[in-house]
């Protein structure tokens, strides 16, 4: 059976554009201009996976009080935040509301793409036993990339998808300092200096929240950072 | 035509007036108030005229009074009824003097007044010249005879025998019972003398009895000799005269000259005075301050009533300011002090006039310069008024005037000067105070608007209720949509930037979409896209992609701004962070070469570190920008105890005059020749907003041999 992707955007081009790619990759795809009709449609039957802006219409952030309303129906559908606005309190506030990505529409369709089938990927890996192969164990942190999960100290930290990425690529081969045109290819994804350096500081914060003597992310000025064990 | 007003007006705008500072002006506003006292000087004078007036016209009313009083009481002007004007040249009018004169024989101390002289002229030049004058109950009488031969009497024991007689003088007048009197002085020498008068004893004989109340002194003089005798008034009646029996020796025949009839030794000459009654008459009008005279219709004074002390005589005011006052504003509307024969002749003068018939009255000049004295006359009328019987002045000084007008003006000069004082500081400090103001205004508004465009809305003054607070509010009214103006202007690029990117995102996805489609064709279905249609779609994709960038350079110092507030500080070593930058710029730039100059120990600074490594990004990016392939970028730091300096030098074009202050601007950039990254000027802005966040600058200054620029910026530690 076909999986289903929700689209909830404002922009009917961009919503039909969104939808003709995701079609092509061979997901249902369903399209809802604002919240009213998504959430009169989510009450009837949930997709699987959700793409929200935040502005909706005329309820300049109706994106994140849809995704309020979707978690509280299911706590595990993956859902992608895909906005215009770029602001790094967006992006916190997106986050913190349980979203798994936070992305801007600078994003290409092949990026976005990717990040739907990773998505899907985790959904499934969470349904089998964990691949032992997949896990990844430095020190305290123990990463699945199957899962796309991340244990510090055996406590569960929970990254967004590009936020797992930037770490997945950091501890492949620790002390190595990536740069941040290697980290933004490794996360699918094209951001400027301030993002990476916005990403690498929530990401530290993260691992901070469950253990605050957390110091593994190195900053190597003018070059990148590295994972420190 | 212009009028006085406008070119007035004109003046004030053009002259040298408007050239003053505020604080100037006012200070010559406030000086305007020593205009008051000349006001009121004016004022004192005009009072003091109108009160002098005044004075002037009730003198005259008293005096009109006094000589109606006295109208047609010939017997209470006159002693036993003499009127003067009918007796001919014998009458004697005697002076009135204030003191009483000392007998001694000697004329000097006598005043030889024209109209109390009697001239009698005797044969071989022999003449006598007769002075009259009277004081209180006294006539004093002073013969000034011209005699070439001065005969005494023998020293006989009997003196009526004509063997033994010299020269003698007689004195005759009729009592006041009628009975006539004669009287003779004769001496042996000179020295005292006593009138002696003959009596009859009987068998006919005679003999010479001495008058006890009638004195003399007999004495040479200058071609003669001199008798001045003292005689009772009271023993006088209506006529009395003198007669000299002048001998040429001893015995001789007598030649007689004088005012008495030679046959019989009778008195026809009246004497001409007031009578005893007058002064008492006069007395009850006297008042403090004014003398009163009453003089015959010839002009003669008859009698004159001393003026008593006034209670508060005039007293100059002492000390510096009245002083200074009166020689500033004393006019010269009283005349100067004059002698006391010139205010003699002045209330002659008035006296003539009045016995002309015509009561007046006037000013004479008193004793102390600057005092006064109203004088004022009225003739005294006989009953039937047809003839003016004699003359009343009455003489008044006007002191206290003065002595009110001293003390008026010096009250108002001290009260004006006080007044004058206080406007002038007044005038300042208000001056001061709104200059004060108004300079805090001005300095503020000049710095409201600020370089890179941020405005200051509040302004001082804006609480105060005057015109200042409105200009105030005016002009943060006017900063105030300035800034939000600015404001706009600063957030349009950011939300511009906004409104592009959903359009933006909708030819993307249209053309990735047209591409996998064409993919799809190509694997698949044929009747695909041509060769030519991916071309075209490949160059919308990069077109796509400039904008984008575009989009995100524009939106790059919005999302600054923001990193650059949530940032956190924290202690680190900028020279080793330097370093490692430096050092990873040699791989990124492999075309250029790099100097570092770093101080040989840690430079401890309080920043955010990330800020720092993107600040020194911009200016090495900005450095490679304008310099060739194989240039040395030299990069400095410097540091002492509060700041460190990074600069960034490299070969290349030197700064345009301008750019030096606007280079670190929002949006301003100087490139020779456009290329094809878009370029927003946004770094060098990114590099001042970095240094200002760490309490410092930014500046772009040529390189001191012109090959090429340095950027510096300086960082508080």
């Amino acid at each position: 059976m076909k999986k289903t992707i929700a689209i909830v955007e404002d922009e009917r081009a961009i919503r039909d554009n969104y939808a003709a790619a995701f079609a092509r990759e061979g997901y249902a795809v369903r399209g809802y201009p604002n919240r009213r009709e998504a959430m009169t449609a989510f009450a009837a039957r949930l997709p699987d996976l959700a793409v929200i802006d935040i502005s909706l219409e005329d309820e300049p952030e109706g994106g994140f009080e849809l995704c309020r309303e979707l978690r509280g129906l299911s706590p595990e559908l993956p859902i992608i935040f895909l906005t215009a606005r770029d602001s790094e309190l967006d992006a916190v506030s997106g986050l913190r509301l349980g979203a798994d990505d936070f992305l801007t529409k600078d994003l290409s369709l092949a990026h976005l793409i990717a990040r739907v089938n990773a998505l899907f990927r985790r959904v499934d890996a969470l349904r089998r036993p964990p691949e032992e192969k997949q896990v990844i164990r430095r020190g305290a942190l123990t990463l699945d990339g199957e899962r796309m999960s991340v244990l510090w100290n055996n406590e569960v930290v929970l990254l967004s998808l590009t936020e797992f990425w930037i770490v997945y690529a950091l501890t492949k081969h620790p002390g190595h300092v990536k740069n941040r045109q290697q980290l933004m290819d490794a996360a699918n994804v094209v951001l400027d200096d301030n993002t990476i350096t916005s990403h690498i500081k929530r990401i530290r914060r993260k691992f901070q929240a469950v253990d605050p003597a957390f110091d593994a992310v190195h900053t190597v000025y003018g070059m990148g950072y590295r994972w420190v064990e | 035509m212009k009028s006085a007003l406008t070119r007035f007006l004109e003046l004030l705008k053009t002259g040298p007036i408007s050239g003053f500072r505020l604080r100037t002006k006012l200070l010559l506003l406030a000086l305007t108030t020593l205009a008051l006292p000349w006001a009121g000087c004016q004022y004192a004078r005009e009072m003091e005229t109108v009160l002098r007036e005044s004075e002037q016209q009730s003198l005259l009313a008293v005096t009109t009074t006094i000589a109606g009083s006295l109208r047609g009481r010939k017997e209470l002007l006159f002693r036993a009824d003499t009127l003067p004007g009918n007796g001919g040249d014998r009458d004697i009018t005697p002076m009135v003097l204030t003191g009483a004169p000392l007998i001694d024989g000697r004329a000097d101390d006598w005043d030889t007044d024209a109209r109390s002289l009697v001239r009698a002229v005797g044969p071989g030049g022999d003449s006598l010249r007769l002075l009259a004058a009277t004081h209180e109950r006294w006539l004093y009488l002073a013969l000034l005879v011209h005699d070439n031969r001065w005969i005494f009497d023998s020293s006989d024991i009997n003196s009526l025998d004509p063997a033994t007689l010299g020269d003698r003088v007689w004195l005759a007048f009729d009592d006041k019972r009628g009975g006539q009197q004669r009287l003779f002085f004769g001496s042996t020498g000179p020295g005292p003398v006593r009138a002696r008068r003959i009596e009859a004893l009987e068998y006919g004989r005679e003999t010479a009895v001495t008058e006890p109340r009638i004195e003399g002194v007999w004495q040479r003089g200058a071609d003669g000799w001199v008798l001045e005798i003292g005689v009772p008034l009271s023993m006088i009646g209506q006529h009395l005269g003198v007669l000299i029996d002048d001998r040429d020796r001893r015995g001789a025949p007598r030649s007689s000259f004088g005012t008495l009839e030679t046959s019989d030794l009778r008195a026809t000459g009246r004497l001409v005075a007031a009578s005893p009654d007058l002064n008492e008459h006069l007395r009850q009008f006297a008042q403090p301050g004014v003398e009163l005279r009453v003089a015959s219709a010839s002009g003669a004074l008859l009698t004159r009533l001393e003026a008593p002390a006034l209670p508060n005589d005039y007293t100059r005011m002492r000390g510096f300011l009245p002083r200074m006052y009166r020689l500033f504003f004393d006019g010269n509307i009283i005349p100067r002090s004059v002698s006391q024969a010139e205010r003699e002749r002045a209330a002659q003068e008035l006296t003539v006039k009045a016995a002309r018939g015509k009561a007046s009255t006037t000013l004479v000049a008193g004793r102390y310069e600057n005092s006064v004295i109203v004088a004022a006359a009225a003739p005294i009328l006989s009953a039937d008024g047809k003839q003016i019987l004699g003359v009343i002045q009455l003489a008044q000084t006007a002191d206290r005037w003065l002595t009110l007008r001293d003390r008026a003006l010096t009250r108002l000069l001290n009260l004006t000067l006080f007044v004058t004082l206080f406007a002038v500081g007044a005038a300042f400090w208000f001056a001061g105070r709104m200059t004060l103001r108004i300079s805090r205004l001005g300095a503020a508004a000049e710095t409201a608007l600020g370089r890179e465009g941020s405005v200051t809305r509040s302004l001082p003054e804006s609480e105060a209720q005057d015109e200042l607070g409105d200009l105030s509010r005016s002009f943060s009214s006017l900063l105030g949509r300035l800034d939000e103006y600015t404001g706009y202007l600063r957030t349009l690029a950011g939300k511009l930037a906004h409104e592009i990117r959903t359009p933006l995102t909708i030819i993307r996805s249209s053309l990735e979409n047209l591409e996998s489609e064409a993919q799809a064709a190509k694997d698949g279905t044929p009747g695909g896209m041509g060769e030519n249609a991916k071309v075209y779609i490949a160059r919308a994709r990069e077109g796509s992609e400039r904008l984008g960038a575009i989009l995100g350079a524009m939106g790059a110092a919005t999302r600054v701004e923001e990193a650059i507030t949530h940032s956190d500080r924290q202690r680190f070593d900028l020279a080793a962070l330097v370093r490692t930058t430096v050092s990873a710029y040699g791989s990124a730039f492999p075309d250029r070469r790099f100097a570092c100059d770093l101080p040989s120990e840690t430079v401890e600074m309080n920043g955010a570190p990330d800020l720092i490594v993107q600040m020194l990004d911009k200016l090495v990016d900005n450095a490679v920008d304008f310099s060739t392939d194989g240039a040395t970028i030299s990069i400095r730091l410097r540091a002492d105890d509060t700041h460190a300096e990074i600069s960034v030098a490299n070969p290349g074009p030197p700064l345009p005059a301008e750019a030096s202050t606007r280079l670190f601007e929002s949006l301003w950039q100087s490139r020779a020749e456009p290329d094809r990254r878009p370029h927003f000027g946004l770094g060098l802005y990114i590099v001042r907003l970095i240094a200002e966040f760490h309490g410092g600058s930014a500046q772009a200054e040529n390189l001191e041999d012109h090959s090429g620029a340095r950027f510096s910026v300086r960082l508080t530690r």
